[in-house]
């Protein structure tokens, strides 16, 4: 007893150390992360003095020396040597300040969250790996190992990321690994080709096929195509009506027979990023300058830290400097002495659905071309933390993965079950060949010849030289389709109905020095229907890209202010059209809330600015008008997802039928609405809304405390870590198009220069270090907000002096 | 029955205690505090409810003054955000509070167990 009695305190001692030593549920090991030696406190970074620091460090695998300064936005610009280098430093660098999220973010890309979250990240991961975002990434991987240099690249850029990692002891691990408990892993280069995938899925995994055949299957395809037309009725495409065309046409392929398929229906949760980009380039006769200038934003989830990371890079035959993904190497969006370039998304259909008949429940053979073929097999491994592993089947026709099985329930509403998967993601790929000769770019030339090695997500390059070239090319890999081939899900017995090779990169749309003096994109339509291809059925609204083209038609002696202020122009464009005719149907009783909010809209300038409320109204009346004219017939939350008709559509409508038989609300009974009802019902409903979310009008109605922009940690739910409720207008339709989670999230202004010094501006919603502990962790954001761009500081040589130099680190090799 | 311990003795153990606490937090894991406040304990005979009171404050005293120590020299927003995700309303204040109370009950427990053990 006594014995017990002696033992019992020893045993407490250590379930009290055992307990605060481990995570559980979503509690952090709370005795190490409290720990002042150990914990989160260890991660606290003293701003800078001010002053010029100096640092020796030593790392593995250098070759020779290595010299990087900081400037005080805490941008690195690094001077090496040579190509490997250079890599190597580039993935030193961007790790010390980023490894955390590197890791994290190619966890997510090969659907190995589970390893960390444990079991709730299970859908999310199998979601990820039948997608084949793993078989993607090791088939894109071999494309880019092809390329020598940028084997180099891929390697080098592990090492340095390696090299940092084995720097760190665990009370130096970031944050993050201190909340969730786990440990850095070696990096390996298949993780940078799985950043450049993730890409793909961010950017190119939309897809409608099945809402359309749900459509398809339920109104006919009169119905169908009506409703969803093929080309919009207001649109200004990316590349310039009657722009010369220097190729000749390979043939069509013949369209596949018409199939209506089963579609399917399991309801799981609707997701709708609002994710797309703008860019331009002007010719030198529209600028003060006389020289070409481009600008670029491109729109993302914003987060912290940041997808975001700027670096200047220089070595024999390359000093650029830019933006960078953290996890892949070389500058993404950038300038060099001679050239710029930028990037926006591509929205045409590179993502099909083939309805898979299989032979019998072993899976093992399917119908297609009138025999039974041979599936193959792909065994996905899931580690699970707290649990046992758990391994997955993937089968695989000769179109790509079946997602899911007829029986299974889909992560997300728009994959149907029982479908093959067809998608340019899969293909092999070299996009590190396209960026590592972008950076090196010195004319036109080089980036053409640098975009022929590109596949996916295909954006819109945008390039503009200091020999005076502008030019667009919509670039990336494009199925050779027939009219509207894809649309619906599609036959997968049928091999009509296959895709029949690509169309060949020469033929993408491009443009290069247009009449007009300036070129464009905002994700519209990439070109207008008399391009011989078809490229897709449905891309981002119009109205940025109408907006940006009226503002440069009618911009001249142009400089980086004006251009400044393009991009965080938030004149409405939708409401000029849309807001006057709403306003003549609208029928409510005067005074009151409802009269009140008549006149502020009738007062309204049509700017979303952040404190304007008549913003407030016209899109929250815009939101409920959408619902009630379509939300009785295409009901999302029903088990049938269905896709509503777009803006553009709904426009055509209100503008000349009146009569049609949408504008009834088909869930009352006994009663037929008319257009004058259905718009002066969502008036006053939304305004309905509005008053029990903001109290009366004023300024709690202000556009951004209704909008609430924020940059959210990218672990859900750390509000703690994030920036919400930020002061800034604007929104999806806008040029400024920062929304609720996405917006701008890297702007970008280049002025370049006969004798190769270029003036540079940018910003994006973050900071440099992705340690909440420092004091570059968010210090962009005020600045982005305000709408205003830093100077990029553009260096020679690393002897190069500037009163914004913070920190100079001198890199060696470790004997 | 033993006399009881004097306050200057007192006063040099929890000395002692915050050396060493101090030391081990630099060069081992953070439960090595309390490993060695047991071991200390143990060694000098310590009435097990001096024992954690003893360990008790030593620990808070390691753990509070170097997170406010940290703060000084490395002031940036951290420990407000940390105050916020725990969530404490953001007061850095009883952030610190809170270090000593986890440092504090873990010299502690540790320093009645080791005194336990020789106490038969």
């Amino acid at each position: 007893m006594k014995y017990i009695k002696s033992i019992l305190p020893l045993t407490l001692a250590i379930i009290w150390t055992y307990a605060l030593h481990n995570s559980w549920g979503t509690l952090p090991p709370l005795g190490k992360l409290i720990s002042p030696f150990h914990g989160f406190w260890v991660n606290a970074e003293a701003p800078e003095s001010g002053e010029l620091t100096e640092e020796n460090l030593q790392i593995l695998g250098l070759e020779q020396v290595v010299t990087v300064v900081y400037d005080e936005m805490a941008v690195p610009h690094v001077f090496a040597q040579n190509d490997h280098d250079l890599y190597l430093a580039q993935g030193y660098l961007t790790a010390k300040d980023r490894l955390w999220q590197m890791e994290f973010q190619t966890h997510f890309a090969g659907g190995r969250i589970s390893e960390i979250v444990g079991e709730k990240g299970m859908v999310s991961d199998q979601f990820q790996r039948r997608m084949g975002a793993v078989y993607g990434a090791e088939k894109s991987f071999e494309g880019m190992k092809e390329d020598p240099k940028a084997a180099v690249t891929l390697q080098a850029y592990s090492d340095g990321v390696n090299a940092y990692i084995e720097s760190l002891t665990e009370r130096n691990y970031p944050l993050e690994y201190k909340l969730l408990n786990y440990a850095p892993e070696k990096w390996t280069p298949i993780k940078s080709a799985l950043f450049l995938k993730n890409m793909s899925f961010v950017l190119a995994s939309g897809t409608d096929d099945l809402k359309m055949t749900n459509i398809l299957r339920k109104y006919g395809k009169d119905i169908a195509e009506n409703l969803f037309p093929n080309y919009p009725f207001v649109e200004s495409p990316i590349i310039p009506v009657g722009t010369p065309r220097d190729f000749k046409p390979v043939p069509i392929p013949e369209s596949p027979a018409d199939f209506i398929g089963l579609g399917s229906a399991m309801k799981t949760p609707e997701k709708d990023p609002n994710i797309g980009s703008n860019n331009w380039a002007v010719s030198g006769n529209k600028t003060v300058s006389g020289l070409p200038m481009l600008a670029n934003d491109p729109h993302l989830t914003l987060s912290l830290p940041s997808i975001w990371y700027q670096i200047q890079l220089v070595a024999p035959g390359v000093n650029v400097y830019g933006s960078t993904m953290p996890g892949t190497p070389n500058v993404i969006v950038g300038f060099n002495k001679n050239v710029a370039w930028g990037v926006t998304n591509v929205g045409s259909d590179v993502l099909d659905w083939y309805q898979v008949k299989f032979k019998d429940a072993s899976k093992a053979e399917y119908w297609h071309d009138g025999h039974w073929k041979k599936t193959t097999i792909r065994i996905e491994k899931f580690k699970i933390k707290g649990k046992e592993s758990f391994v997955d089947t993937i089968f695989f026709t000769h179109h790509g993965p079946v997602v899911y099985l007829s029986h299974e329930k889909p992560f997300k509403s728009n994959i149907p079950v029982g479908h093959a998967l067809r998608w340019v993601a899969h293909e092999k790929s070299q996009e590190s060949t396209t960026f590592y000769q972008l950076n090196r770019a010195s004319n036109y030339a080089d980036y053409a010849q640098a975009l022929t090695f590109y596949s996916a997500p295909a954006q819109n390059f945008l390039f503009a030289s200091n020999q005076g070239d502008i030019a667009l090319w919509v670039n990336g890999k494009f199925p050779l389709k027939s009219y509207t081939h894809g649309k619906y899900l599609l036959d997968g017995t049928d091999p009509k109905a296959d895709w029949q090779g690509f169309i060949p990169q020469p033929h993408n749309p491009h443009a290069k020095n247009p009449a007009r003096g300036f070129l464009s994109s905002a994700n519209q339509s990439s070109v207008d229907p008399s391009y011989p291809y078809y490229m897709g059925w449905q891309y981002a609204p119009s109205e940025r890209g109408r907006r940006i083209n009226e503002r440069l038609e009618a911009m001249s002696k142009i400089t980086m202010d004006s251009l400044r202020g393009l991009q965080n122009d938030h004149f409405n464009i939708r409401a000029r059209t849309l807001l006057p005719l709403l306003l003549a149907k609208l029928k409510l009783p005067a005074g009151g809330i409802y009269g009140q909010a008549t006149d502020e809209l009738k007062r309204w300038n049509l700017q979303n600015a952040a404190d304007s409320k008549g913003a407030t109204i016209f899109e929250n009346w815009v939101l409920l008008l959408q619902d009630a004219i379509w939300a009785d017939e295409f009901a999302a939350d029903e088990n049938v997802p269905m896709n509503r008709p777009s803006m553009d559509r709904t426009l055509k409508m209100i503008q000349d039928e009146p009569e049609a038989i949408w504008w009834d609300n088909v869930k009352t009974k006994n009663k037929k609405e008319n257009m004058a009802e259905i718009i002066s019902g969502s008036f006053a409903a939304s305004i309905d809304s509005l008053l029990k979310k903001h109290g009366p009008l004023g300024s709690e109605w202000a556009w951004y405390k209704h909008k609430q922009t924020g940059v959210r940690h990218l672990i859900p739910g750390m509000d703690a870590l994030s920036r919400l409720n930020i002061p800034i207008g604007g929104g999806g339709t806008m040029v400024n198009a920062a929304t609720t989670k996405t917006g701008p999230s890297w702007r970008m202004i280049v002025e370049l220069s006969k004798e190769g010094r270029p003036r540079a501006h940018g910003v994006y919603p973050g900071g440099q270090s992705g340690n909440p502990g420092s004091a570059h962790y968010d210090d962009l954001i005020d600045t982005w907000a305000k709408g205003e761009l830093r100077p990029l500081l553009y260096l020679e040589k690393p002897e190069d002096v500037s009163g914004r130099l913070r920190k100079k680190i001198v890199l060696s090799t470790k004997k | 029955m033993r006399k009881p311990l004097s306050f200057s003795y007192q006063l040099a153990i929890v000395l002692i205690m915050v050396v060493i606490g101090a030391i081990a937090g630099i060069y081992l894991p953070w439960y090595a505090l309390g490993i060695l406040f047991a071991f200390l304990a143990y060694i000098l005979r310590l009435p097990t409810g001096n024992a954690f009171v003893l360990g008790l404050i030593s620990g808070f005293l390691v753990w509070a003054i170097s997170a406010y120590w940290i703060n000084l020299q490395h002031p940036s927003s951290l420990p407000g955000r940390m105050a916020n995700l725990f969530p404490l309303g953001g007061s850095v204040l009883v952030l610190y509070v809170l270090s000593g109370f986890f440092g504090g009950l873990t010299g502690g427990v540790w320093a009645w167990a080791g005194a336990k053990l020789r106490f038969k």
